[in-house]
């Protein structure tokens, strides 16, 4: 599965990264990033644990700057590390007293190891998340969140068992401009959407200016997650937030799924705390766009447009804040937003 | 330093007749430079050394003239008609003792900790002469540093308790217990000198501040542990532990010991009790001394670096910070947020009676920062353009709620419900070792109760800024410039016949506050609150060594770091 540059060619990282991405589309960042990581240990002559730890640093870091939201990424690639040098300071064999080759073999496998056991989260959580929909409500979700759609469709899978749940999805399908601009491709979720209808659940796809509007008729908000910060809030799609804020409003239960490994070290006070750059609010004149448009045109237009778009409204993420969230159905149980540090603090100390 | 106070020392030992009319004087004379203290702000160390120089001169000479002029019986009258005259001035001398809590509080500093530190090994020895020796406990008793020396304490104490009883307030009255102790007279002859220094500088307000009195006490029981001699029969496991609370009990008395002190004793007693009895007792002894040094680094200097380099993150070009009083750690995290170079200003909200922003509002403006200063009243304006609310903490409970001085509550509360709440974050800086795993649902089952005098007396107006010395502005009634001021504190010793003549308090004299007669005033009560509690809902974040957190992970992470 490696895209394997020969020997001759250095290592490269984020090539590496982005093709486990594409290869496997259920692969999560920080998965992708962790085995990425792996590879690169691999590939790599280390031979000594300080080289192996500063080689970790340098791609990681690397790797987290020519990616343009770095933030489910570093979730994975501080997973590892922490993993790494516990590992490492255990006393014994494979401690830093042991054979080096040992404990990379070692590493190696138990990388695999733990890739395998995150793939395997996503049917845990649905284990988890299924009690949660009841036989005759109705979901109201968003986004391309595989968690989501597994979930969705397990509890789906039960149909005609016997415990039968029948139960109503309304699918936020965001309708921004990359479905005009590129006719061809389909908004983020249809694809659930199908996997749905295919196993008879009544689903109806709304605009995301129809949340609140839908709302009333919705028994519950089931989102994914692209990170789950400290304070227990969720980095997500542009637009979780706003659905988050009308279900408070509407008191409806606000459920965020995520696999443990999303568990992100960082702490954001609120949506411009984010560490990433995001051109989301983007003040112009007329005079300004009438610049650009000449400016473009010089460059490779038909790179540069669509790119920036995607990265615009497609990519664009924003934050959830704990008191929004009911509850978060992750790998490791159902827990409420304040848990998510105790877990985070599990891990880190 | 030490030499003024021999001569002192010397005639008591002389003439042992003379001594205690001797001391009754003593008693006396010292009341009168202490009285002017509310006149001048922030001691620290610095001001306890001139504090004590005049006062030492003039415990000397009357000492020495003492025993050539009158005869016992002579000096006994005299003694019982200070008595009298003292019981009279009781009230005046009160006040006195509560003064300076308004003038010396903001001692919150970082530095504070390390010069309250710092001073600690000085102050004592100039405090009670024999210090280092065995008998440092009994000649503590025999000087009585502070106003109403304990005969005339005595009595007076019951009718003043009896009066206290109505101008307590209702609702309070379980906080009020015992006072906060006048003098070192009365403490245990177990007691260590720099213990009984630390004592009366907690009391006064001259080491203030959580952390700062955790490394204060910590550093006086490293001097106890240093003195210290297991008795025969006893090893020192056992034993070190109620020597040890003997001395607890006499800070506690002199003010309720702070969570933090609380978690460093406790956790200085485990390590007492887990010494090996076969341990030889230098060795025994060095290892706790060790263990002193090792908590206060990790617990409090490199965790203070920490949560400041942490908290300083998150400020960024453009904020506008408001800060509450004057927290050691916030002042380091502003500070450190400056080197960084990032661009913000800083509001900072202060209240009476303690001041404690005033100099952080100073070093702050030092350092080359943006600062505005308001008080409490201004907080609505202040709050305003605020873009983050950092605060201190004197502790955090396990339900997440923020306990720290009185005010903080509302400032947090401000910033909250100004605009929905998103857009202020309030961030509280602390260290784990403020944790602590009581539950706190309002501020009035645990508080504190400071004097009321405290907010009695009206602050001269020359306190904003200058440092005057109290003897010097005593003997020079007329307002000087606390440059001057320092250079006449070292001449103003020499006349020890002014001791008598002190003009009571200059400052009290031209600011006569409408509330000064409150105790005799019927249906008027004083409350004086050190503290208040925060809700959890209005706290975003807490900033400590081990990471940031939300308040709700407060009770897990004190649990992993009392386990550790």
């Amino acid at each position: 599965m490696a895209p394997a540059p020969d020997s001759s060619k250095p290592f490269d990282i984020v090539a590496t990264y982005n093709e486990l991405l594409r290869s496997d589309p259920d692969l999560t960042m920080p998965i992708a990033a962790i085995e990425a990581l792996v590879l690169l240990l691999t590939h790599s002559p280390s031979s000594t644990i300080s080289e192996t730890l500063d080689l970790l640093n340098k791609s990681t870091e690397h790797l987290k700057n020519s990616i343009p939201n770095p933030i489910g990424l570093s979730a994975g690639t501080d997973l590892f590390q922490r993993y790494l040098i516990t590992t490492l300071q255990r006393p014994g064999q494979l401690g830093p007293a042991g054979d080096f080759n040992a404990i990379r073999a070692h590493l190696l496998s138990n990388g695999r190891l733990f890739i395998r056991r995150a793939k395997e989260s996503r049917d845990k959580i649905a284990a988890f998340g299924r009690g949660f929909v009841r036989d005759g409500s109705t979901v109201l979700t968003n986004g391309g969140s595989r968690v989501v759609a597994s979930l969705l469709q397990k509890a789906a899978d039960e149909k005609g068992g016997p415990s039968a749940v029948r139960f109503r999805v309304i699918y936020v399908l965001s309708s921004s401009k990359n479905v005009e601009s590129s006719p061809g491709a389909e908004p983020e979720g249809m694809e659930t959407v199908r996997a749905l209808r295919e196993k008879g659940v009544p689903v109806a796809t709304i605009p995301e200016s129809a949340v609140a509007y839908a709302l009333g008729k919705a028994d519950m908000v089931i989102v994914g997650a692209e990170g789950v910060v400290e304070n227990g809030g969720i980095v997500s799609r542009m637009g979780t937030y706003q659905i988050g804020l009308l279900a408070k409003a509407m008191s409806k239960p606000f459920y965020a799924v995520a696999e443990s490994h999303k568990f992100v070290r960082l702490y954001p006070l609120g949506q411009y705390d984010l560490p990433i750059e995001q051109r989301v609010i983007d003040f112009k004149t007329e005079e300004e766009i009438a610049d650009e448009a000449k400016q473009q045109p010089q460059e490779t237009t038909t790179e540069t447009t669509p790119k920036s778009v995607a990265r615009n409204s497609c990519q664009s993420v924003d934050f959830t804040p704990p008191h929004l969230i009911s509850a978060l159905i992750t790998d490791s149980g159902v827990l409420t937003p304040s848990a998510v540090s105790e877990e985070l603090i599990k891990i880190w100390f | 330093m030490t030499n003024p106070v021999d001569p002192a020392l010397a005639s008591s030992l002389s003439a042992p007749a003379s001594e205690v009319p001797a001391q009754q004087r003593q008693s006396e004379a010292p009341s009168n430079p202490s009285q002017p203290q509310p006149s001048k702000e922030s001691g620290k160390p610095k001001k306890e050394k001139k504090e004590a120089k005049p006062k030492d001169t003039k415990d000397a000479t009357p000492a020495t003239d003492g025993p050539e002029k009158l005869t016992g019986a002579e000096l006994k009258k005299r003694a019982k008609a200070e008595k009298a005259a003292r019981r009279a001035k009781e009230k005046s001398d009160r006040e006195a003792g509560g003064a300076p809590a308004p003038a010396g509080g903001p001692a919150g500093g970082g530095s504070g900790a390390g010069a309250g530190g710092a001073g600690q090994p000085a102050t004592p020895k100039k405090g009670q002469p024999a210090g280092g020796s065995g008998a440092g406990g009994d000649k503590g008793r025999g000087l009585p540093r502070r106003p109403s020396g304990q005969a005339s304490g005595q009595p007076s104490a019951a009718e003043q308790k009896k009066k206290a009883e109505e101008k307590n307030v209702a609702v309070f009255g379980h906080l009020y217990g015992q006072q906060r102790r006048a003098t070192v007279a009365g403490a245990g002859k177990e007691v260590h000198p720099a213990v009984l220094a630390l004592g009366l500088q907690m009391r006064d307000y001259v080491i203030c501040g959580s952390s700062a009195r955790c490394v204060a006490t910590l550093l006086a029981f490293k001097r106890v542990i240093e003195a210290y001699a297991t008795p025969l029969g006893t090893s020192l496991s056992r034993h070190l532990t109620t020597h040890l609370s003997h001395q607890i009990t006499y800070l506690s008395t002199c003010r309720p010991l702070s969570i933090s002190q609380g978690n460093a004793i406790r956790a200085l007693k485990l390590a007492i009790a887990s010494i090996d009895p076969s341990v030889p007792e230098a060795d025994a002894k060095g290892t706790l001394c060790e263990f002193i040094d090792s908590f206060i680094r990790e617990k409090i200097t490199v965790a203070d670096q920490v949560v400041a380099g942490s908290a300083a993150q998150k400020i960024q070009d453009g904020d506008v910070i408001v800060t509450f009083a004057g927290s050691s750690l916030v002042k380091q995290t502003l500070l450190s947020a400056h080197k960084q170079g990032k661009k913000f200003r800083v509001s900072i909200i202060d209240s009476r009676p303690l001041f404690e922003g005033k100099n952080l509002a100073r070093s702050l403006a030092k350092a080359g920062l943006d600062v505005q200063y308001s008080l409490m009243n201004g907080i609505s304006h202040a709050i305003k353009d605020a873009t983050k609310v950092f605060l201190g903490a004197h502790a955090m409970t396990s339900n997440g709620r923020l306990y720290s001085r009185v005010g903080t509550a509302l400032v947090a509360m401000s910033a909250k419900e100004r605009a929905g709440g998103v857009e202020v974050p309030v961030i509280v800086c602390c260290e784990t070792v403020k944790f602590t795993d009581r539950v706190a649902l309002d501020s009035i089952v645990v508080n504190e109760i400071a004097d009321a005098d405290e907010m009695v007396t009206t602050q001269p107006p020359q306190q904003v800024t200058g440092l005057p010395d109290p003897a010097a502005a005593a003997a020079a009634a007329a307002a000087e410039s606390s440059s001057d001021n320092k250079k006449k504190a070292s001449k103003t010793p020499v006349p020890p016949t002014n001791a008598s003549s002190l003009e009571p308090n200059p400052a009290l004299k031209h600011a006569p506050s409408p509330l000064k007669d409150w105790r005799d005033t019927p249906n008027l009560q004083l409350l004086n609150l050190m503290y208040d509690v925060t809700p959890a809902e209005y706290v975003d974040m807490v900033v400590t060594e081990m990471g940031s957190l939300p308040p709700s992970a407060v009770p897990i992470v004190h649990r992993m770091s009392t386990s550790l």
